[in-house]
């Protein structure tokens, strides 16, 4: 488990990561969500112990990552401004991980980076972006570690290759528990893969919840009443977080499962109803609000 | 084994869930026979495991599936929710049924309708049961 507690971090002043609370759970995929500057890197170089926080501590199973130097071995951070030593190649880098983390398994990495199509003796600097991070990928999986912390590691790859990682995360999560932690912009992408998504803003955590609780709990409904006024559906236990009037045709943001909202919306009798899911933007957008922000323009 | 559609907004596991049901009630997916692993079906799909353990869950509380511990799951007997499907049909049918009256939409009209469906469904699928039997037949698996 990695527990956030209130760190910051400023740069020359400017504060890129203020009192940010967090917990990430064992074997899940969770999702950082949030604009450039937002500061989804600054945190994963934290939470790697790369950066110690001015204020606040992160704790990976317990212990102090910036304090305790032995609970690194216990993850693999794949930044985005790729990290190698000058004029090295896979096999070099390969020597340097088996030193690093003990569990690093050498014929799997091998076996990936044939997969990947990479060449072990080939410079890393003559990779292409791609290739790199598809370098980076198959050695944060063969360094066996418990956590795999990836900033931005999607952007860049082509389709297939999104595809084949997914399914190497997948095997690695049912195998041996690996937790992934993905920092991104594209929210279309996180959607699919991750449990939990916390979605950052100038530096602070907006919202962190489990996916598929939020889907569950929040509907969008389309309806047009029989008689033109509508009851009072807060008293009834159903929370509308936003309603939308267009002639006689109301859309509305509900809180509910979408049981309870059918069943209450279905009493009303109706001329006609419609109950449709929402997607994560438009919950984003919904949950935003409601705290004030107004993220429509905040997210790509 | 099955297709995931990346536009449709409900959650992921709710269309594992609906998926795996649908083979199960058109009986692709036999009685007894094993679920794909959890392993198996993610990697597949390029999803996350939890997702599918999820769905495998809601299969199981459906009465689809039944778990054995350290195997796997395996689909249930399907007979009793095939009825509950039947049921279920039948109960949107009549709320259409009386939409289409106070339409006044003919009743020869409409079996004129419900004809055309069961011949293009002949000409497709024999193995459909005849509408006319929605007792079911076969014994009920009930555990």
């Amino acid at each position: 488990m990695i527990e956030v507690k209130n760190i910051s971090k400023q740069f020359d002043g400017y504060p890129a990561v203020q009192q940010m609370n967090m917990t990430i759970g064992d074997s899940s995929v969770f999702g950082l969500i949030g604009t450039n500057g937002s500061g989804k890197s600054t945190f994963l170089r934290m939470a790697a112990g790369v950066l110690r926080p001015d204020e606040g501590e992160i704790l990976i199973d317990g212990a102090l990552v910036w304090e305790e130097p032995g609970v690194k071995q216990k993850l693999f951070f794949i930044s985005d401004d790729a990290f190698f030593f000058q004029n090295a190649a896979p096999k070099d880098m390969e020597e340097f991980y088996c030193k690093y983390y003990p569990d690093f398994d050498r014929s799997r990495f091998e076996e990936m980076l044939r997969a990947f199509g990479l060449d072990r003796g080939r410079k890393l600097r003559a990779f292409s972006k791609g290739m790199k991070k598809q370098f980076f990928i198959a050695a944060g999986l063969a360094a066996n570690t418990k956590y795999l912390l990836c900033d931005e590691t999607f952007d860049g790859l082509d389709p297939v290759m999104r595809q084949a990682a997914k399914s190497l995360f997948a095997e690695a999560m049912t195998d041996r528990g690996l937790t992934v932690v993905l920092a991104s912009h594209n929210l279309r992408e996180l959607e699919d893969i991750c449990d939990s998504v916390g979605l950052l803003h100038k530096g602070g955590v907006l919202l962190s919840k489990d996916l598929d609780d939020m889907k569950e709990n929040l509907h969008k409904v389309q309806i047009v009443y029989r008689d033109e006024s509508p009851k009072d559906a807060d008293a009834d236990g159903i929370e509308i977080v936003r309603e939308e009037t267009r002639g006689r045709l109301h859309t509305l943001i509900v809180r509910g499962t979408a049981q309870e909202t059918q069943q209450y919306f279905n009493a009303l009798e109706p001329v006609f109803f419609e109950l449709i899911p929402l997607s994560l933007e438009e919950i984003f957008i919904s949950e935003t609000e409601v705290a004030g922000y107004d993220i429509k323009n905040l997210l790509a | 084994m099955i297709a995931l559609d990346y536009r449709d907004p409900r959650p992921i596991y709710e269309q594992v869930v609906q998926k795996l049901a649908d083979l199960i009630l058109a009986g692709v997916l036999q009685e007894n026979e094993q679920l794909p692993s959890v392993r198996g079906l993610a990697s597949e799909l390029s999803i996350n495991p939890n997702t599918i353990q999820r769905a495998y869950a809601e299969l199981d509380r459906q009465g689809y599936t039944y778990t054995v511990k350290g195997k796997g799951s395996f689909v249930a007997g399907s007979e009793p929710l095939r009825e509950k499907r039947r049921n279920e049909l039948l109960k949107e049918f009549r709320l259409l049924a009386a939409g289409a009256l106070q339409a006044e939409i003919s009743m020869e009209r409409l079996i004129g309708e419900l004809e055309s469906v069961r011949q293009e469904m002949s000409g497709t699928d024999k193995n459909r049961e005849s509408w006319g039997d929605p007792t079911g037949k076969g014994e009920n698996h009930h555990d």
